[in-house]
């Protein structure tokens, strides 16, 4: 690798300050299993790499009083898939993190920095899609929070603004009756890149917030805490569907056509019309991985062995899959 | 612009001059000629230069050299004990799990963490955590029959 | 061999490898770990980034001013031609580039990092030519023509290049009579295959030290199949003194064959002859490796078959286009095996092949694993398949009904040597219970079971040698010295277990080099899965003189009979009177007579080893007695479970059987047949050099994938049958490479027997099965 400095800043601001200062001469560095490839490729060639690993709360994962998960960006794919409230509320997400690579290298990638990299591929991203997951960025202008969606802008695209980091994932609270797949196809049997990947999540009931719409900040969300949405509500057994896909766009992408006809009809002709449409909101490419043919007909297959599993999973154990008690 | 580290390195503490943009694989191989951390890709990719950084398994090849500052360290080198082969040591000769031996380092580091966490693996347990370790010469099956012997081996003592 | 067969207690026995603990334990020393001090220079070289093109100008005058650099050199440095078979390269490229990645300068440098940065400002300047990506199209009079002075390259004598054209080699067989091949035929089929280039991915990628001495005198260190073909080809080219060039290789970290010959060690060597005594290290990075060492060849096989309907072959045209790349360094010799090979394992009376080695604008063909085996039997294993699925034959039965017999003539007229082929089929067959249907749990996973058949013998010139050195040390132990590389295929410990068997000792209590040419005997190269035939002849030899020696000294200081006595676990004996003395209280010191003077003294003894029969073939016809020194042969059987949605393949068993003559160590015979199996799987199901007008797409292990330990099979069963050698040790032969031979198209044939889709090209890829299945609705 040519030669860089490495600089560990001692709070934010300074963090802030060095990345806005650098421009492209400075990269903000996480777990760095992106980062240093393209650095020892000569895709890039910083002067400067800012590790952010040490800055408060990055590789922390709470429970806010909102009840919200909070993931500090820097927590690494095997922190995160191993955490107790993921594991039990989120398990979606520790399906996708575990997915990643290999296991030793799960101990350095982060979540934050597979979202950043914002590669259509990012196995974490379907899986923060279907979670409605917010991003918190620190930046010149104080902290700022991006819905995911908003997050991911075009191939290794990102809404941050310069001198801007990302400092956090924070996860709604989701209804004791949930459950979520996530499902990826690669050359090799585990660990590639992801040919395609979908993620399933359903949840009981309609928590307001629209399929890939607005989210609101976690102050500001409307009755969707852990106590609310319990599954006490009338139309318990009406289920809300979220389903994302990973590396058949420029960006991951839901698929809101295919979770409003599962809300109508998940029987297995529902499932299947589903699928389709999932298949037809992806918008894969070519490349040497697969075809883009390929891609949409893999979509369509992951998406209803997703929903089947999702299904077979709640219909098993209603009110207490996915969920605390 | 070079950085001092404080580390522990198979049980012994050093402080290193460490170049910013050097790996830990380059300091482990380079600077304590701990050669037995091999480089096969420096991507990430196939596990030969894993190391165990407090008490994980990591790519050394994408750890930078500031970054172990403060960190414990076991290679290869440090899974005997006074001349005792580990377990997994007498294990990976006993079944034939080694030919070329490039790859044996970090897939004897990596199983060690593998049967630190899960004493007693299955079949599929250990083919999964052993997914970030290339093995061109062995066809792998060796390998895994070796895990299994060692662990078998490591619960006779410490049941 | 003068010792009674039945006290053999170490051949055949599976002691575990003798540099097991060494390997365990970090302590094996492979290049890149031997220390050189800080006065170690670091090489890179600079590449060509087009696939065809002159080279207009190039200024490496920034790059010489750069501080820390202390050497360049170019083409116009080393002008002289290389190459094993046909000199048809250099070492930096001096007026035309070939390939992406062709060497076209070298820097040395004190730090890596300034070595790159002086690469970047070496400017060239180059005027692209139309390149050749196909070697059908390369072949054909359109092309552009890639060696314009093909005519006056050296050449060996089985080689036979086309002035003229972009063929560097065209070796053809004609035997019997085609019309009437065609005319007994019941099903005449035809079809093209393709099979990609494929990367060996050796885990350790090439690497070298080089170093010039004050008396001009130069050491290679180097990961290395082939230390003694380097120290040729190296001093030839660069003109030096093969006394004056030492090459040392310590343990290799997987070869696969694309460390055989010459790559990259030669910029090394050049650089250092500039390094005014100084070391310089040259490694390939993973991406180096992918493209710029060797590739093994891609493949067109156009194969025509006649067979009645009972299912006998009547004949066999069979078209192979080798994608040789940019320069031949094994090219000429695998078009020229595959040519002698062109049938698979059987007979057949009327014969025409042509085997065209083509230059193309990709990467250099090398030596891999198998040697044109693997891809050509890709094609022929499954054009059999298939005839006799479209003639309602059992596969297995129209295999065993053609393979051949002890002797049958081969398609160049040989008579095949006795062999296990026909128990090979029968057992792998039986162990993968053909015939019977396995249950598929799910109405989209459909199991199926598929088999192929090879052969391969040790493709090589007529007459390579080995040799070897015996030396009993003070303790009764033995150092032997060989010229051959482990490269993880376990030859030390054969060798051992030769030695010890030979002399009379514990296979503990024997030492085995690595190769350092200055000390080491001469080995032609470690390839064609020859070592434990040849090397192994050798070392015998050897261990046979060393104990002669000891035996000769006993017996003049004891007034005994040599007959009547032997050497028993480090212990000579005598059956006739009883007496018995430590080997080591003897084997350098001599023994005490009565009279108290001494006789015999150090005990250093020889053997080497050197086929004398191999025939050169008719240029026009192929045909000779005796083409090739032996046919190792085989078969492996797999069962399959598809996915009829996604087109994944799980490869659940692979049963592989092979007649080895005699496993001198069983477990490590086992090893290679699952090893190479496994490198089988992964070619067959996920390989690829992805390359694009010549820019290699994937020269990684993000997008080059091979299996892993999740992709290897979930059973192997490892079946060895042996019909001996008649000139080999204890009957062995060699079976290094024959493991992945058969392996893609029993797959294939599987895929097809679980999904009804036939893949006529390499890789399996999960999509194309898919594909297949969509416009073949099940």
């Amino acid at each position: 690798m040519q030669p860089f400095d490495y600089i560990v800043p001692h709070n934010f601001a300074e963090a802030s300050a060095l990345l806005m200062a650098g421009n492209d001469d400075t990269r903000p560095l996480l777990g760095g299993t992106d980062l240093l490839i393209r650095v020892r490729g000569g895709f890039i060639r910083p002067e400067r790499i800012i590790d952010l690993k040490q800055l408060p709360g990055m590789c922390d994962i709470v429970r806010s009083a909102e009840g919200w998960l909070v993931i500090g960006a820097a927590c690494t794919m095997n922190q995160v898939a191993g955490h107790p409230l993921v594991r039990q509320e989120y398990e979606l997400l520790a399906q996708a993190c575990e997915s990643v690579a290999s296991y030793q290298l799960r101990n350095r990638a982060t979540v934050g920095g597979n979202c950043c990299n914002a590669s259509p591929a990012a196995d974490s991203a379907p899986a923060l899609y279907c979670l409605e997951a917010v991003m918190e960025a620190y930046g010149p202008s104080g902290v700022r929070r991006i819905p995911i969606h908003e997050f991911f802008t075009g191939p290794r695209c990102n809404a941050l603004r310069p001198g801007e980091f990302l400092t956090g994932i924070h996860l709604p609270p989701v209804p004791s009756r949930s459950a979520g797949a996530f499902n990826k196809l690669g050359r090799t049997k585990i660990g590639d890149i992801s040919i395609v990947s979908v993620a399933v999540w359903a949840e009981a009931g309609s928590r307001k917030l629209e399929a890939g719409g607005q989210s609101k900040h976690p102050e500001r969300v409307d009755g969707a805490t852990r106590t609310a949405a319990d599954g006490q509500s009338k139309d318990a057994e009406r289920l809300t569907w979220r389903i994302a896909i990973g590396a058949a766009g420029p960006t991951p992408l839901r698929a809101p056509e295919a979770e409003a006809a599962l809300a109508e009809d998940a029987s297995p002709e529902g499932v299947a019309r589903a699928a389709q449409l999932a298949a037809e909101a992806a918008r894969p490419i070519d490349d040497i991985r697969a075809s883009a043919a390929y891609r949409r007909g893999m979509v369509a297959v992951l998406a209803r062995r997703g929903v089947n599993s999702v299904l077979a999973r709640l219909g098993a154990a209603p009110s207490v899959v996915g969920g605390q008690p | 612009m070079n950085h001092t580290i404080h580390f522990t390195v198979n049980g012994e503490p050093f402080t290193l001059s460490v170049a910013s943009h050097h790996t830990l694989l380059q300091v482990l191989r380079e600077q304590l000629v701990l050669t037995g951390v091999k480089n096969g890709c420096e991507a990430g990719e196939c596990g030969a230069c894993t190391v165990l950084m407090n008490g994980e398994p990591v790519n050394s090849c994408l750890v930078l050299a500031p970054e172990a500052d403060g960190a414990t360290i076991v290679t290869v080198e440090g899974l005997a004990h006074d001349s005792q082969l580990d377990p997994l040591q007498e294990a990976f000769v006993a079944a034939g799990a080694t030919q070329c031996g490039f790859c044996t380092p970090g897939i004897l580091i990596n199983s060690r963490a593998l049967l630190d966490r899960n004493p007693d693996p299955t079949d599929a347990e250990i083919r999964a955590a052993l997914v970030g370790n290339l093995c061109r010469c062995t066809g792998y099956i060796r390998i895994i029959d070796a895990v299994k012997a060692a662990a078998h081996a490591q619960r006779e003592v410490q049941p | 061999m003068s010792q009674p067969a039945g006290k053999r207690t170490v051949i055949g026995a599976s002691p575990p490898r003798i540099e097991g603990r060494e390997k365990v334990t970090g302590a094996a020393t492979y290049v890149d770990d031997m220390q050189f001090g800080p006065s170690l220079l670091h090489g890179a070289l600079k590449r060509s980034p087009i696939a065809h093109g002159r080279i207009v100008r190039i200024d490496a005058s920034r790059a010489r001013a750069l501080p820390g650099v202390r050497v360049v050199v170019t083409g116009e440095d080393f002008p002289g031609l290389t190459g094993l078979y046909l000199k048809d390269r250099r070492i930096f490229a001096l007026d035309r580039v070939r390939s992406v990645g062709e060497a076209v300068a070298g820097v040395a440098a004190d730090t890596p990092e300034i070595a790159a940065q002086a690469l970047d400002l070496i400017e060239v300047e180059y005027e692209e030519l139309p390149g050749v990506f196909d070697p059908e199209y390369g072949a054909s009079p359109e092309a552009p023509i890639i060696h314009p002075e093909l005519a006056s390259y050296e050449v060996v004598p089985f080689v036979f290049p086309q002035p003229g054209t972009n063929i560097s080699n065209w070796f053809k067989v004609r035997k019997g009579d085609m019309a009437q091949g065609w005319a007994e035929a019941d099903l005449v089929y035809e079809h093209k295959y393709r099979v990609p280039h494929v990367q060996h991915v050796p885990l350790e990628t090439h690497v070298c030290v080089a170093q010039q001495n004050v008396n001009g005198k130069i050491t290679l260190w180097s990961s290395s199949q082939s230390p003694f073909a380097q120290r040729n080809l190296i001093a030839k080219a660069l003109h030096i003194d093969h006394s004056r060039l030492r090459v040392i290789t310590p343990y290799v970290g997987g070869g696969f064959g694309s460390k055989a010959g010459v790559s990259m060690e030669g910029a090394a060597v050049a650089l250092a002859m500039h390094a005014k005594g100084r070391p310089v290290k040259l490694r390939m990075t993973r991406e180096e490796e992918f493209h710029t060492t060797f590739v093994r060849q891609g493949l067109v096989a156009i194969l025509k078959m006649g067979m009645t309907k009972d299912g006998r072959i009547t004949a066999m045209h069979n078209r192979f286009y080798w994608d040789g790349g940019a320069s031949t360094e094994y090219g000429v010799n695998i078009t020229r095996a595959a040519g002698y090979s062109g049938t698979g394992p059987y007979y057949v009376p009327n014969i025409h092949v042509d085997s065209y080695c083509v230059y193309t604008n990709h990467p250099v063909g090398g030596a891999m694993r198998g040697f044109g085996m693997p891809e050509i039997h890709f094609g022929i294993e499954q054009h059999i398949d298939e005839m006799a699925h479209r003639l309602g034959l059992d596969p297995v039965e129209v295999r065993l009904k053609n393979c051949l017999k002890d002797g049958d003539e081969t398609l160049t007229g040989m008579p095949m040597h006795p062999t296990g082929l026909s128990e090979c089929i029968r057992k792998a067959a039986a162990a993968i219970n053909w015939g019977q249907e396995t249950v598929s749990y799910s109405s989209t996973k459909r199991h199926g079971k598929g088999l192929a058949a090879m052969w391969k013998a040790p493709a090589m010139p007529p007459n390579p040698g080995s040799s070897a050195l015996v030396r009993l040390n003070e303790d009764g132990t033995a150092t032997v010295s060989i010229g051959g590389v482990d490269i993880g295929q376990g030859a030390l410990t054969a060798m051992a277990q030769f030695a010890a068997e030979g002399i009379g000792i514990r296979v503990e209590d024997v030492r085995v080099n690595t190769v350092d040419t200055d000390y080491s005997p001469y080995e032609w190269q470690t390839v064609a899965s020859r070592l434990t035939w040849s090397m192994g002849n050798a070392v015998l030899r050897a261990a046979d003189a060393a104990r002669t020696q000891v035996l000769q000294a006993v017996a003049e200081a004891w007034d005994e009979d040599i007959s009547d006595l032997d050497i028993v676990d480090g212990q000579v004996i005598s059956y006739r009177s009883e007496e018995s003395i430590p080997l080591k209280n003897i084997c350098i010191d001599g023994v005490q007579r009565k009279d108290g003077t001494f006789v015999g003294g150090p005990v250093v003894a020889q053997g080497r080893f050197m086929p004398d029969y191999v025939t050169p073939l008719d240029p026009e016809t192929g045909q000779g007695p005796r083409a090739v020194v032996h046919f190792t042969t085989g078969c492996q059987a797999v069962e399959v479970e598809v996915d009829t949605e996604t087109g994944e393949v799980q490869v659940l068993k692979i049963v592989s059987a092979y007649d080895v003559g005699k496993a001198i160590n069983p477990e490590l015979v086992r090893t290679q047949m699952e090893g190479g199996a496994v490198q089988g799987l992964s070619t067959a199901l996920l390989e690829g050099l992805i390359l694009d007008h010549g820019v290699p797409r994937n020269p990684n292990f993000t997008d080059y994938r091979i299996a892993t330990a999740v992709d290897a099979p979930l059973e192997t069963e490892n079946i060895i049958v042996e019909v001996p050698q008649d000139d080999g040790p204890f009957g062995a032969r060699g079976v290094g490479e024959h493991p992945m031979v058969p392996t893609a198209p029993a797959i294939a044939n599987a895929i097809y027997n679980a999904v009804g889709v036939r893949l006529d090209s390499m890789p399996l890829t999960s999509e194309k099965v898919w594909a297949a299945l969509q416009n073949n609705d099940i």
